[in-house]
């Protein structure tokens, strides 16, 4: 069981710096995704992590022994790749004993880990065969046996289900985890996909242009992003965003949001952060707290016009225009509504979010 | 999959074609194995019988050809009279001996050019295929000064070298092709596993196995059938086997039966190589060319 630091690290290819000043802590034993787009840098952290690329500036301690010059195989790490990388020539038996023969483990003990780690991902069947006989779910069973025979201190993983069907990759999300919880390896998971993130991870980095945005538990990133760009990378339908303009009337101070006049009544807290604006604010607001109805149930409903309705089974997603502008809002499944029908929207004033439009920084 | 069924129609332009495509190929088959047929022939006749031809006009008598008692005495008196096993020999080694050293040192550049990134890459990779370009026989003066000086003429490690100096950027050039088509991630994946670089160098060869082979025969071809090199910096006490049927013409004579033996002598084990290992040539030749 391992802590991994990251101290100020940077990643410079060139005169193009890759990681910006990048630090965090992986606790022994945590589950702990990087998320981002392509080219945020999470891929580069990784093989930082793995020593296959070299560190720029700043430190990478394991267990507060900064390990920088050491090349990958004393780093007592294991990597399962993108694209598996497992060796072609050989059989499944021979690339999960690989790393096994090269630390010169007697045959009998490579045999019995083999066989273990091979009955705990249900591929004992395919040690014989090669990679171009196995399925992609197969080999990626091949590359993380690979992985946990050699019982590291450190898995690093490389969007590892990437390149599987949607209905695999929902499956493997679950082994993935359950297999970490069982073997209690610190573990680090580079995706891009944020569903994978937040079903798996014990805690998130979510990173962008290279930069950490924000550090925390999957419902901290989802209810309380640090910034705009976080909400709207995380999240599926993503967040909506409106400019917002301030009214006062009556006893409570009145957001006017410039989107054909939608009227949204702040809670204190939200009031109090308006005054930390230093420019405008935008105003995010999740589609599932927005509530859509054929009537205006109450004061705080505005008239809109369906522009679409996307039924997805299980919900209904919906989305209303006014005037200048649209939202989307997620409902139940047995919404009834046509193109350009009259609806009326609603936002839950519990799970609105403020940010400053200047930069983007989280005011709630 | 490279090759797949082409959809023709009959029309008369076909027809043509196709009558024109078996007469091309009857032509190209005699132009290219009647000669080898009449050495192999004659290197088993008797000097007599080999120059027996029917007159002019006279197809019956081409039954003359065929009408002799073969005879290896030719292939005895080459290899006991003019000593065309030491030529072997050193047609072997020498071959071998420079296609040898420029895999495994053609391998492990290529290998870097492939896979290091340095300034100065692509210059460096042009300068080793530039040196192929220019014409050996331009450089044939000073390259024979410096291996005189050197003391390497008519020396077998001096001929080994001197076919190195021209396999080497041919080996350099291929192999980096294929070094490239194999993913860098299997290297890294070894390397996470424990190797050091050149464990994961060497774990990686089986892959590029194919085009290793391939370039080994092409390069025990060039070196088997030079002669330029063979009777320059070769002359002497490393006689090849091209070198050595061109001196078999004498001023007084020229020795016929043991021309033709040589012939086969020289040309025979290249045959059987080719056929050997042809599937596999073309399979290294082209698999470079796609990315798998």
């Amino acid at each position: 069981m391992t802590k991994v630091k990251l101290v100020d690290v940077w990643k410079m290819y060139g005169k193009v710096p890759a990681v910006r000043d990048l630090s965090f802590e992986c606790e022994s034993g945590e589950f702990l995704c990087i998320l981002g787009p392509s080219g945020c840098g999470k891929s580069s952290t990784l093989r930082m992590l793995a020593g296959l690329e070299h560190i720029s500036a700043g430190d990478i301690r394991f267990d507060e022994r900064r390990i920088n010059d050491l090349p990958p195989k004393d780093r007592d790490i294991a990597m399962v790749f993108e694209n598996y990388a497992l060796y072609p020539h050989k059989t499944v038996f021979d690339n999960m004993a690989n790393a096994l023969k090269l630390r010169g483990m007697a045959t009998d003990e490579i045999r019995g880990r083999v066989q273990k780690a091979a009955d705990l991902l249900q591929i004992g069947a395919l040690l014989d065969r090669r990679p171009q006989e196995l399925s992609g779910g197969q080999k990626q069973r091949v590359a993380i046996g690979r992985a946990i025979v050699r019982n590291p201190r450190v898995f690093l993983f490389d969007e590892p289900i990437g390149h599987l069907d949607a209905k695999l990759r929902g499956h493997m999300r679950g082994e993935l985890k359950r297999l970490q919880r069982e073997l209690a390896t610190t573990t680090i998971y580079v995706t891009h996909d944020q569903l994978e993130a937040l079903s798996m991870a014990d805690r998130i980095a979510v990173m962008n242009e290279g930069v950490l945005q924000q550090i925390g538990t999957p419902q901290e990133i989802y209810n309380h992003p640090a910034n705009e760009w976080v909400a709207s990378f995380v999240g599926e339908p993503p967040m909506n965003f409106l400019d917002v303009e301030i009214g006062t009337g009556g006893s409570e101070t009145e957001v006017v949001v410039r989107c054909g006049g939608m009227q949204v009544a702040l809670t204190d807290v939200h009031r109090a952060a308006l005054d930390g604006a230093r420019g405008g604010a935008r105003l995010g607001i999740r589609p599932e707290a927005l509530q859509v109805s054929g009537t205006a149930d109450g004061p705080h409903w505005t008239a809109g016009t369906i522009y679409a309705v996307e039924p997805l089974g299980g919900d209904t997603l919906v989305e209303v225009a006014f005037q200048g502008g649209r939202v989307l809002a997620k409902t139940s499944a047995d919404f009834v509504g046509a193109m350009d029908d009259p609806i009326y929207v609603s936002v839950d004033r519990t799970k609105l979010h403020l940010f400053d439009s200047g930069d983007g920084r989280a005011l709630t | 999959m490279a090759s797949k069924d082409i959809v023709t129609y009959r029309t008369p332009a076909s027809v043509l074609a196709a009558v024109a495509s078996v007469v091309f190929v009857v032509v190209f088959l005699l132009w290219t194995v009647l000669p080898l047929f009449i050495m192999f022939v004659s290197s088993i006749k008797d000097l007599l019988e080999a120059f027996k031809l029917p007159a002019v006009g006279d197809w019956s008598g081409i039954g003359v050809f065929f009408d002799f008692t073969p005879t290896f005495k030719h292939y005895v008196d080459l290899f006991q009279d003019e000593k065309f096993g030491t030529y072997f020999f050193n047609s072997v080694v020498s071959a071998l001996g420079s296609a040898a050293i420029s895999v495994v040192l053609g391998s492990m550049a290529a290998y870097a050019l492939s896979r290091a990134e340095f300034r100065g890459k692509k210059d460096l990779f042009f300068w080793v295929i530039s040196t192929r370009m220019a014409p050996v026989v331009a450089v044939m003066v000073p390259l024979f000064a410096i291996f005189r000086y050197a003391g390497l003429v008519g020396t077998l490690p001096g001929l080994v070298i001197a076919y190195t100096t021209f396999n080497l950027p041919f080996a350099i050039w291929i192999l980096k092709g294929f070094f490239d088509n194999v993913p860098y991630e299997i290297e890294e994946a070894a390397m996470v596993d424990g190797s050091t670089r050149f464990q994961a160098f060497k774990g990686i060869i089986p892959l590029v196995s194919p085009g290793i082979g391939a370039f080994l025969v092409l390069c025990v071809l060039f070196a088997w059938n030079d002669f330029l090199f063979a009777s320059i910096i070769g002359s002497g006490g490393a006689k090849t086997l091209p070198v050595a049927t061109s001196g078999l013409v004498q001023p007084q004579n020229i020795q016929w039966g043991k021309i033709m033996a040589a012939g086969v002598v020289t040309t025979m084990p290249m045959m059987l190589l080719g056929l050997v290992i042809r599937r596999y040539l073309v399979t290294g030749l082209t698999m470079g060319a796609v990315r798998g």
